[in-house]
């Protein structure tokens, strides 16, 4: 007898291997004869299992067929995955022939036919810039450089578009693993550039005005006070630098009382936002409207020979209680203040 | 179409055929159906057909020891099985007969 226990039992191993996608009962049931029958056949002849009936792979999926036993579970897989590639198929075919008139070519596919020559010359670019990533170490610009060379990457960029071009003229009777090697080599390629156009947009990004800050600290100011020396604060001041010219700090927020449509904000005294003052109230009511309406400027000097700011109605009075002797002070030069104050 | 196709549709009738007469075990059912004329079956579509026929209920085994050789498990045909074996001859009787006048009225020869 040529055939051993030991062989029956590796066919029969490799067989059930074979139908393991069957449901255990299933594929017990369809093997549990299965070695008798090969110590059966072994008896009758001559000659290895193999020899005799074939692969055992073969075998079990003879069996299969003939038991009219299909796996479940992977047959709707099958048949599920199937569907869903042709739908895949059939929604890409029919955006392909949608995209193509606008293009001007019956199909999008078409036209992108026709750019397959420069995705060949693109591709060879991109990997003389992988090249010289890999050989000069991260910084690069837009030229190929091999080991910092700019000649020797030259070179390499030609030899490598023309290498690209050969490959992609070949590529269509490619088949089997070189196939699969390009379409990888390709996507690294591809997954660089991205990267890479990622990295250079970083480098060529503009902040908008942390930088700018550093460099002006006055950049933040949006408005600016003046308190005199009571620590009132100074409406309509105008500040000027060495040479008279005036300094512009801030940009005005608020519609200027005396000017509602903003004709011309450069010329607006500071503050522009006196209610937005930072440390004091509003100087006494009369400083504001003083060149305005000076009746309502005496009110606070009246009030301040008599310190009781109840006579006032207005709160606001009483900060100004503190400061009388300053009080009085001002109030007098008020018949023109804001010419006094800006020179 | 070759006679593998054709195979398919009639090896369970094929395999109940042989059985009519005398039980069997595998490999000598194997040898019943080549030496009938059907050489092109092969080894794993009888077995998986003989397992088939003795899950849906046609079939009965048993095992007779072998001093010689290994045990033969032998296949039986039961009474599902003969009424099955009945339904399905007439079945191919009148099938093959359609067949075989369809292609003698145009004049094919056998």
């Amino acid at each position: 007898m040529t055939v051993t226990e030991q062989e029956i039992a590796d066919y029969v191993g490799r067989v059930r291997a074979a139908l393991a996608d069957l449901p255990p009962a299933v594929r017990d049931e369809l093997t549990e004869d299965l070695p008798e029958h090969l110590a059966e056949v072994a008896a009758e002849a001559d000659g290895s299992l193999v020899e005799r009936l074939g692969q055992p792979e073969a075998y079990a999926v003879e069996l299969r067929v003939a038991a009219g036993a299909q796996s479940v579970a992977g047959r709707n897989m099958e048949r599920r995955i199937a569907a869903a590639v042709l739908r895949a198929r059939g929604r890409l075919h029919a955006l392909d022939t949608r995209l193509g008139p606008p293009l001007g070519y019956p199909t999008a596919s078409e036209f992108l036919r026709l750019l397959r020559p420069a995705w060949w010359v693109l591709r060879g670019y991109l990997a003389a810039m992988l090249v010289t990533v890999i050989t000069t170490g991260g910084t690069f610009g837009l030229l190929p450089r091999f080991g910092g060379e700019l000649l020797a990457g030259l070179v390499m960029l030609v030899g490598l578009v023309l290498g690209s071009v050969w490959l992609g003229r070949r590529s269509e009777r490619l088949r089997g693993w070189p196939r699969w090697a390009m379409h990888a080599s390709s996507l690294v390629l591809v997954v660089f550039a991205l990267s890479a156009l990622a990295n250079a947009e970083d480098r060529a990004g503009y902040y908008p005005y942390d930088q700018i800050a550093v460099n002006n600290p006055y950049d933040r100011v949006r408005d600016v006070f003046v308190y005199d020396s009571e620590g009132r604060l100074v409406e309509n001041a105008r500040l000027f630098d060495q040479n008279g010219d005036p300094i512009r700090l801030g940009y005005p927020d608020c519609v200027d009382e005396r000017d509602p449509n903003g004709n011309n904000p450069l010329l607006r005294p500071y503050p522009y936002c006196p209610e937005q003052a930072p440390f004091a109230p509003r100087a006494p009511a009369g400083s504001a409207p003083t060149p305005v309406l000076p009746p309502l400027a005496t009110p606070s000097p009246t009030d301040t020979p008599e310190p009781t700011g109840s006579a006032d109605p207005a709160a606001t009075a009483t900060p100004a209680a503190t400061a009388t002797p300053g009080a009085t002070a001002s109030p007098t030069d008020t018949p023109e203040p804001t010419p006094t104050a800006t020179r | 179409m070759d006679t593998t196709q054709l195979l398919k549709g009639v090896l369970d009738l094929a395999v109940l055929a042989v059985l009519r007469d005398e039980d069997g075990y595998g490999y000598d059912i194997l040898r019943r159906l080549r030496e009938a004329g059907l050489e092109e079956v092969g080894d794993a579509s009888v077995y998986g057909t003989l397992r088939r026929l003795f899950a849906a209920g046609l079939l009965t085994t048993y095992v007779v020891p072998s001093e010689s050789g290994p045990h033969r498990k032998y296949y039986s045909l039961n009474a599902a099985g003969r009424d099955q074996l009945t339904r399905s001859g007439k079945l191919w009787r009148s099938f093959a007969t359609t067949m075989d006048t369809l292609l003698d009225d145009r004049g094919m020869a056998a």
